[in-house]
């Protein structure tokens, strides 16, 4: 049965990396001008006027200067925000270049000079025991108080979700507490904790499993006519998605990263229950007029 | 079911990438972890607490283990296959690219294995991506007919940018081992046994070590380019490509899509999106899982697997003889 209430619509911010999924080919022939903040700004308000209700994105240094950009050009009205810890991307990228340890190390160093002083404190507490739990949430206070400086302190973080690679290996590894701790943390500070993957059925099992609340929590998982990236299988996505008890799931890949033409895209999801609603990447300020105006007209009607 | 007990040496990201995907395999119990680091294994124990993680291969020598993964940086593959082999610790083994950090060794790692092991497997995961798999259908189907050249890259931003000289980039080996050698094995697999005619380096840095090589392969009636960097910019992951050329016509595929132009005319184009590449548990890509659940299966039935360490050899024979050629000029 179809959701007829009224969807979430994000743009998100894989173009603003220079990501496709269809074709790394095709996200370096972009232009250069979609990696400019000043241009990334422009389509994310552009998107905004034509229907978006939010922004969703990695947190990081190109995205922090977006959204201080965006906040300067809008002023008080603020669209809702959703933000993805880690970078994974960066992360890794360092991890290649200076390994595990170092990357441990790097962090550590990146959160005493974030100047936080609650970050630093929890985090030497950590280190002093040991404790991944404690220093999960060091990170998390350094990242909050990072998103915070860029938008405004009376502004808040509708979401915050925790990337997809951080999810499913944590998923994999059964470390319940992560998302407990994850949920409860992100919880208190008045944010609504939220989890990236690309193995929904799996995660609802697990979460159903270790009795987390659904209404608690927004999860975001791909969802498209041709089933890309939706893990094990489109069936098994949709089962899962229909037997979720609350309506707390965002569509991401609805365009199964370019392959699917909007109409068609927006046709599948019409007709999946339990959608909250969408996020989906644009290049270009037609494409951003377009997109939104039809995911508005046709879901948000 | 029958499941087997495997161990993980080696928790930097591939470690984990390939601990992560065995435990949701319902054939496999992840035993024991293994890592070296005093940082990253205090740390690690912390962490799992229902899986035992110790600092010394020679610890997993106890655990009746069906199968060790080594995921260490390359150098240390030699030492640590020997340990694993000669302690009788295990004998199926995977070993993340490449076997060794050189041809020697790894031959050396081959003849352990015919006498000390079972199955044996390197992870060139490229061969399970649906891209490539597809080409090499094609290829054996002789849908290009005689193949007569090739040109292939292998490019990253890892180092893009990054002027000072780095302790990591020397301990991952060379580009050739870490990123090159990726597409020399998908070339060995496409067409057979090649030997390397001419190659020239680059040094970004210090002159310390190459960080882009340019070599050409060949066998009678083929010829290929082969180039490989990790400074490219704006090669945010990773990419891999072969162009192929045929006397029917011409093929180019890479992770994302394979192109196929035929002489009479007809061209089409498959993305990932057409190749039914959805897996069980996808983290990273979808080839890691599928080149863990085949090694998996292949011991559970007792077959070899592909690429096996003798398979594997090649592609340090073959950066054997680039090196080689760098060397003499």
């Amino acid at each position: 049965m179809a959701n007829e209430s009224k969807k979430v619509l994000l743009v998100g911010d894989n173009p603003f990396h220079g990501i496709s999924h269809l074709s790394q080919e095709r996200a370096r022939a972009r232009s250069n001008e979609i990696e400019q903040v000043e241009y990334a700004a422009n389509l994310v308000v552009t998107s905004l006027e034509n229907g978006a209700s939010g922004f969703m994105f990695s947190v990081s240094d190109t995205t922090l200067s977006i959204l201080q950009k965006i906040r300067e050009k809008i002023g008080n009205n603020h669209p809702a925000l959703y933000g993805i810890v880690p970078y994974a991307y960066e992360y890794v990228r360092l991890a290649t270049r200076l390994g595990t340890a170092g990357l441990v190390k790097k962090v550590a160093k990146q959160v005493t000079l974030s100047g936080n002083l609650r970050a630093i404190i929890t985090g030497l507490h950590g280190i002093v025991r040991n404790d991944p739990k404690t220093l999960m949430k060091t990170y998390l206070i350094s990242e909050v108080s990072r998103i915070k400086s860029s938008i405004g302190k009376q502004h808040n973080l509708d979401s915050m979700l925790l990337h997809e690679i951080i999810t499913d290996m944590a998923l994999a590894l059964d470390l319940d507490w992560i998302f407990k701790s994850y949920i409860r943390f992100i919880g208190e500070l008045g944010i609504k904790p939220g989890f990236e993957t690309r193995n929904f059925a799996y995660l609802a099992n697990k979460f159903k499993e270790w009795n987390l609340d659904f209404s608690e929590i927004l999860i975001v998982a791909p969802f498209n006519k041709v089933g890309f990236q939706m893990n094990p299988s489109r069936a098994e996505c949709e089962r899962a998605l229909a037997e979720v008890p609350e309506s707390n799931v965002i569509a991401m890949s609805i365009l199964a990263a370019g392959y699917l033409k909007l109409p068609e895209a927006i046709e599948y999801i019409e007709n999946l229950s339990n959608i909250k609603g969408v996020v989906v990447g644009v290049s270009k300020e037609k494409h951003a007029c377009e997109t939104f105006r039809l995911l508005k007209e046709r879901l948000d009607a | 079911m029958e499941r087997l007990r495997v161990a993980v040496v080696g928790l930097g990201k591939m470690g984990l990438l390939h601990a992560s995907i065995l435990k949701v395999m319902p054939s496999v119990e992840v035993i024991a972890l293994c890592e070296k680091s005093s940082l990253l294994l205090k740390f690690f124990r912390k962490l799992f607490k229902t899986t035992q993680v110790v600092d010394d291969v020679e610890k997993l020598a106890d655990l009746n283990l069906d199968s060790v993964y080594v995921t260490t940086p390359i150098p240390v593959h030699f030492p640590v296959v020997k340990t694993l082999y000669l302690k009788k610790v295990t004998r199926n083994l995977f070993v993340e690219k490449t076997l060794a950090s050189s041809w020697g060794k790894a031959k050396e790692l081959c003849a352990l294995a015919q006498s000390h092991g079972d199955v044996n497997m390197v992870g060139y995961m490229k061969r399970f991506a649906v891209t490539f798999r597809t080409a090499k259908s094609m290829l054996d189907q002789g849908t290009l007919g005689e193949i007569t050249s090739f040109e292939a890259y292998a490019y990253s931003s890892d180092f893009s940018g990054i002027n000072e000289s780095s302790k990591t980039r020397a301990s991952r080996g060379s580009v050739l081992d870490d990123l090159g050698s990726h597409v020399i094995d998908l070339a060995l697999w496409f067409f057979g046994d090649l030997e390397v005619d001419s190659a020239v380096p680059e040094s970004m840095v210090d002159g310390s070590c190459e960080d882009a090589v340019h070599f050409t392969l060949k066998k009678s009636g083929l010829e290929g380019q082969v180039n490989v960097s990790w400074c490219m910019d704006n090669y945010r992951l990773p990419d891999f490509e072969l162009m192929i050329r045929g006397h029917k016509g011409i093929m180019k595929v890479n992770d994302d899509s394979l192109e196929l132009k035929l002489n009479d005319g007809t061209s089409s184009t498959w993305y990932r999106q057409d190749l039914n590449d959805n897996v069980n548990f996808l983290l990273g890509e979808r080839e890691y899982y599928r080149e863990d659940e085949y090694f998996v299966k292949s011991i559970l039935a007792g077959i070899k697997a592909e690429p096996s360490f003798e398979t594997a050899s090649k592609v340090d024979y073959v950066i054997d003889q680039v090196k080689r050629k760098v060397n003499n000029g």
